[in-house]
């Protein structure tokens, strides 16, 4: 444990005592130190990475083949945590769930922010066009817990803000309890991100727009294409790269993700908006199966290495359609 | 012919502000229904919901934040040091690995290159048992620890990248002048790396700051030392009706980082771009 502790905070220290000697440096003492230097500098990062990140994540393919609640002596059960994770019902329900939701993140959470980040490019005023900008990035600082705490509000049967909007536009039958109704309780999680104009795609996207260089647009005009037609036979074809990066992060986040349901509706109504991560911690910290949170967490990791190899291919096809300028 | 593009190009910017307006209206129309509840007290939320009654309950925010404010002291304090400890281990790290030449520098670069692909849902339960066993569970050090340790692996890669790019023969003349290698990562690089330095912090920010389940599950049971995101979930239950004051809660809780993003737009834009390349 104290060691845990001091290590970071004290790593830094002899680094710095060490500095004077080496910068009067005789030639053998600058040698010398030449040949530890670069290990010290990267031993704490490396003492870090070790410790917190890939001793828990050997641990977790370990103890996938385990039974255990954390505390008591672990029981190798083999495969079976991820047999029973085939057969269960709740993980078929939260796997149905979270393509729904991949779904959704990978077409509408796609366009939306492509479409506003091409129509704030045809401002005229650079100014307008980065404090147009700059109004949909602000919502991506606001802790997303804010948006749930509000939206349960928004969503209250009695007080929230949607029945009483219907109530004052006389559309009293509409009024539902949103979050409590097993059929619409997935989409109403869904819904918090209305109108969906996400600001980190929105960046991605004015960057790859900003790439194309105004010759080629400039020769399409000239060629007589309208703006339609230069959307979509250049502009489009040139960002490419980007819209598939943003389709492949967007489902890699939203297969991954559990925090909007955990707050809003804890994965109910009954077991109607579970998703796989929050099988996953459900099972760790509500019912102490440590070894099947463990094996759901593989499962995740598995499919998610498969996407990142993909994510990574196109990240380098990114530059494929880099005209020769800087990407930013 | 003449005018007719004109006008169809003066329709268009009218329909694209048309449309922008709209977006940017629905992106803020649900703060000004949290504003004008968050104003209210319970007599005036009954009774007139959509109007505007007076006189403003403004010791909602008052009160909100007095709940709140030791929530912020601990935001800032974990998510303060969290920022420290990368930005000084991965400057240390990310300039061996683009300006040394020694034994195993590939091997233990792709070792951290390789963590950008463990995702948080793999390692939460093991991470969450190992903080256990090290005795750090319901303490700071559960949050700060862990939050250092995944930050470096996107702001070695960042910064590896710009030491990497800084010309030779800023280094090359330093040498000349007698300085060691040490002097020259103190003296010449370090200076240079304000700018870049400023986005790795706001990424480790912004990924510290809002994380809600890894704070909660570590600290659960002292609530002394919620974080804010945490801190307002649990307040949020705690006052599950009194809408006026959750509302004011909500606004006190987003404004910290809103603020520091509106000093600092340049670094939250880069910091955001580049977390694209981490999963």
């Amino acid at each position: 444990m104290a060691s845990g502790i001091s290590s970071p905070a004290s790593a830094p220290t002899p680094m710095q005592a060490e500095m004077r000697p080496a910068a009067r440096g005789t030639s053998r003492a600058g040698r010398l130190g030449r040949s530890i230097i670069p290990y010290l500098f990267v031993l704490p990062t490396m003492v870090m990475l070790v410790v917190f990140m890939y001793f828990p994540a050997f641990t977790a393919l370990y103890r996938s083949f385990y039974t255990w609640d954390g505390i008591g002596t672990p029981v190798f059960t083999g495969l079976s945590n991820f047999t029973t994770m085939f057969g269960d019902q709740i993980m078929q329900q939260a796997f149905a769930n979270v393509f729904k939701l991949a779904a959704f993140a990978m077409t509408v959470q796609v366009a939306v922010p492509l479409v506003v980040a091409r129509l704030i490019l045809s401002l005229r005023s650079a100014r307008t066009q980065y404090i147009v900008r700059v109004l949909f990035v602000i919502p991506l600082v606001v802790p997303q817990v804010v948006f749930y705490s509000v939206w349960l509000f928004f969503y209250d049967p009695q007080d929230g803000v949607i029945n009483q909007l219907l109530i004052a536009l006389h559309l009293d039958n509409l009024t539902q309890s949103w979050l409590g109704d097993p059929k619409l309780a997935l989409y109403c999680i869904i819904f918090v991100w209305f109108p969906f104009v996400d600001g980190f795609a929105l960046l991605i996207y004015t960057a790859g727009f900003q790439t194309i260089s105004p010759e080629v647009l400039q020769a399409a005009s000239v060629d007589g294409a309208g703006p339609w037609s230069r959307f979509w036979r250049i502009e489009l074809p040139l960002v490419l790269g980007q819209i598939r990066l943003i389709v492949v992060l967007n489902m890699i986040w939203a297969l991954q993700s559990y925090t909007a349901v955990l707050i809003l509706t804890q994965g109910g109504p009954g077991t109607a908006t579970y998703v796989p991560g929050l099988v996953l911690y459900a099972n760790a910290f509500q019912n102490r199966q440590m070894g099947y949170a463990c094996a759901v967490g593989v499962v995740l990791f598995l499919i998610m290495l498969v996407l990142t190899f993909i994510n990574l291919r196109y990240l380098r096809s990114r530059t494929d359609y880099d005209p020769g300028r800087a990407v930013a | 012919m003449a005018i007719a593009p004109r006008v169809t190009r003066r329709g268009r910017s009218i329909s694209v502000w048309a449309v922008l307006g709209i977006l940017v209206a629905l992106t803020y129309a649900p703060i000004l229904v949290v504003l004008s509840v968050s104003v209210k007290d319970s007599a005036q939320f009954y009774n007139s919901f959509w109007g505007i009654s007076l006189p403003f309950h403004w010791e909602n925010f008052g009160n909100a934040g007095a709940v709140l404010a030791p929530y912020l002291l601990n935001s800032i304090i974990v998510s303060g040091s969290s920022m420290a400890g990368v930005v000084v281990l991965s400057c240390f790290a990310a300039y061996a690995f683009a300006r040394f030449r020694f034994a195993g520098r590939e091997v233990l670069y792709y070792m951290v290159l390789a963590l950008m692909m463990i995702p948080g849902v793999l390692t939460l339960v093991p991470q969450f048992l190992l903080v256990k066993n090290l005795g750090l569970l319901e303490t700071r050090w559960a949050l700060i620890l862990p939050y250092i340790a995944s930050g470096q692996v996107l702001a070695i890669f960042i910064m590896r990248a710009f030491f990497a790019g800084l010309p030779e023969e800023l280094f090359e003349s330093a040498r000349i002048d007698g300085a060691g290698e040490l002097s020259a990562f103190w003296r010449i690089a370090l200076p240079l790396t304000k700018p870049v330095l400023g986005t790795v912090a706001i990424i480790q920010l912004l990924a510290t700051w809002n994380d809600y389940v890894w704070p909660f599950v570590v600290t659960q049971q002292t609530p002394d030392l919620y974080t804010l995101v945490v801190g307002l979930v649990s307040f949020t239950g705690r006052h599950s009706t009194d809408w006026g004051l959750l509302m004011a809660g909500n606004i006190l809780a987003a404004l910290p980082l809103v603020v520091v993003f509106l000093f600092a737009v340049r670094y939250f834009v880069q910091g955001l771009t580049a977390g694209a390349l981490k999963v």
